[in-house]
């Protein structure tokens, strides 16, 4: 007897499958697979060398390395997520003109866009995974498998993943809704990149700014991040906070983003509907 | 800002194949827009199958397909087969039988032999037809056909044309509404049409009961050869109902809606008068075409104009 799958569930995978079919077709695959794999070590290595060099190597300053490397390593992510979520928009309807079969189909639209990003979300864990490798073999973190808090990484990272789906389904639709709209995905994850701590703690910011980052659940992810990685052993951008604390932020800051994402994915499929921008022509 | 639609009230019963006919602009795709959920009327009421298409549109999608014409959709990277197997799935078809019913759809409108080709590859007939099969394996309850054979050749266009009958003579429980600017086609297709002209239905029924409107007029096509211009001086002799003209190989080609026979002399000579010289001259019978210009006063290319 075969497993009778929810029909949600069959176009979900469909979805995951067309977008790794989209993703990863410029190319063979095994350049594909070398050129996700070097692409992350190489923005991580850049930064390490940035920093050392600034830094003079010194050992003060390894704490605040491991911050960085963390910190980008979780980055792409956010990255991947962020922009193909956009790109997936912006391709199926400019480029193969069928946006608005997808958008018809029975799936459901938000299903559709997390199902076409999925191999990118895929790929940016692979590439999590990996920027770990490296930052513990090439620049010596003290990062072991066996004394990361999984509990805590986990809770994080299912709740980032929560918060950067929320925020990705959201500006997609902002995208669906306007016209013009080429390269908003990458201005807005350069965008999160200010605000979510990745490479500088969100305390340096202007004061409003930095404010406003606060409500942001990627400060606090990342540093559960890193935190449950390294404990005590990298520079803190809570040092007051309990890990507790910490994640209750979190909890609050994704509730907020999905709770502000709903509101703004209704008034802007309304909007595009109302528009009738869902199979407007559109360049590529 | 401009009005698509104005006051629209249709009725299509289940298991008909209804037309929506009239010129580019008229407002037909922006009708059926609103009836697949992708753009919200600004005013009234829509349903589809029972279903409120601003309220209950996420039910509805799962009962709906549409097929435009005249677009490359498709995901270029992907084979036929494999782009409508991925459709399949978005409607959450079971994937056995999504297989079957696809393979029996190429072979029935003979894309059999492309299946395995990507879609960039095809010919625009070859991917209207992948198209319209996408649309029909779903087995929506309403299909809607936006232009369905618009820049296609002619065998294409039959062979889509005979492939929405059968598939509408397979479950007469099937209902599909089109819209399309080609008399022909509709007259061949619909059991019944409407009339859309600048927003508004200005006739609605059988594509016969439509061309008896015109039945009492004598309809005259007249070839001139080219010259000074007579569609306004045609239109100004009493008597003559409607006319229309449109150039075609060189030639002026009228349509004249004439109220008697005895009108004729008359229209001859004023083509005299104006210096034309007459290369045929045909009495026929009506057309959905004669329907439009007695009912709108104007060509349909006129209008498009």
């Amino acid at each position: 007897m075969g497993i009778v799958m929810p029909r949600q569930l069959i176009g979900f995978a469909a979805a995951v499958r067309l977008g790794w079919a989209v993703s990863s077709n410029w190319t063979r695959p095994i350049l594909f697979v070398t050129y996700a794999v070097l692409r992350p070590i190489s923005v991580a290595l850049i930064l390490a060398v940035m920093y050392s060099v600034i830094t003079h190597n010194a050992a003060a300053a390894r704490p605040y390395l491991a911050f960085l490397i963390i910190g980008t390593a979780f980055w792409s992510f956010i990255q991947e997520g962020v922009s193909e979520f956009a790109t997936g928009i912006l391709e199926d309807r400019g480029r193969y003109h069928i946006l608005k079969y997808t958008y018809m189909a029975p799936l459901g639209f938000p299903l559709f866009l997390v199902g076409r990003a999925t191999s990118k979300l895929a790929s940016a864990a692979a590439s999590v995974v990996i920027v770990l490798v490296v930052g513990t073999f090439a620049l010596q973190l003290s990062i072991s498998p066996l004394r990361i808090d999984y509990p805590l990484l986990i809770a994080a990272c299912v709740l980032a993943f929560i918060s950067v789906i929320a925020f990705a389904i959201t500006l997609s639709m902002v995208l669906l809704a306007g016209k013009d709209t080429h390269g908003y995905g990458e201005i807005m994850a350069q965008f999160l990149y200010l605000f979510s701590g990745a490479i500088f703690p969100i305390a340096v910011l202007p004061g409003p700014i930095a404010w406003l980052a606060a409500l942001s659940p990627l400060p606090y992810w990342l540093e559960l991040c890193r935190r449950s990685i390294l404990h005590g052993q990298v520079y803190q951008m809570f040092p007051s906070l309990s890990d507790g604390e910490v994640l209750l932020r979190l909890v609050i800051a994704t509730a907020g983003t999905v709770v502000l994402g709903y509101v703004i994915y209704r008034w802007t499929d309304r909007r595009a509907r109302g528009l009738g921008y869902i199979d407007m022509e559109a360049n590529w | 800002m401009t009005t698509a639609l104005e006051n629209v009230d249709l009725r299509v019963g289940q298991g008909e194949l209804f037309g929506v006919l009239g010129p580019n602009g008229a407002g037909k795709t922006t009708l059926i827009k609103i009836l697949v959920t992708l753009l919200l009327p600004t005013s009234g009421e829509a349903l589809v199958d029972g279903l409120d298409v601003v309220r209950d549109y996420k039910h509805l999608r799962s009962r709906i397909s549409m097929v435009s014409g005249g677009e490359q959709a498709g995901y270029g990277i992907l084979k036929v087969r494999e782009q409508l197997w991925m459709f399949s799935q978005f409607y959450g078809m079971n994937s056995k039988a999504a297989r079957r019913r696809i393979d029996e759809l190429l072979e029935r409108l003979g894309l059999a032999e492309a299946a395995n080709k990507q879609i960039t590859g095809l010919s625009s007939g070859m991917r209207q037809k992948m198209n319209l099969i996408r649309g029909l394996m779903t087995d929506p309850r309403v299909l809607f056909l936006d232009e369905p054979t618009v820049a296609l050749d002619v065998g294409a266009a039959r062979d889509v044309r005979s492939e929405v009958q059968r598939w509408m003579r397979e479950d007469p429980t099937r209902t599909v509404i089109l819209t399309t600017h080609y008399m022909q086609e509709a007259d061949e297709l619909c059991d019944r049409v409407a009339i859309v002209n600048r927003g508004r239905i200005v006739a609605e029924g059988a594509p016969r009961a439509l061309k008896e409107s015109v039945d009492e007029d004598v309809i005259v096509d007249l070839q001139l050869d080219p010259g000074t211009p007579l569609l306004d001086l045609l239109r100004a002799i009493e008597g003559v109902g409607a006319a229309s003209v449109r150039e075609e190989d060189g030639v002026d080609r009228f349509s004249l809606l004439l109220a008697d026979d005895a009108i004729l002399p008359r229209v001859m000579t004023t083509v005299e008068s104006a210096g034309r010289r007459v290369s045929g001259l045909v009495r026929r019978q009506p057309t959905l075409e004669d329907a439009f210009v007695k009912l709108v006063g104007r060509s349909m290319t006129e209008e498009e104009a």
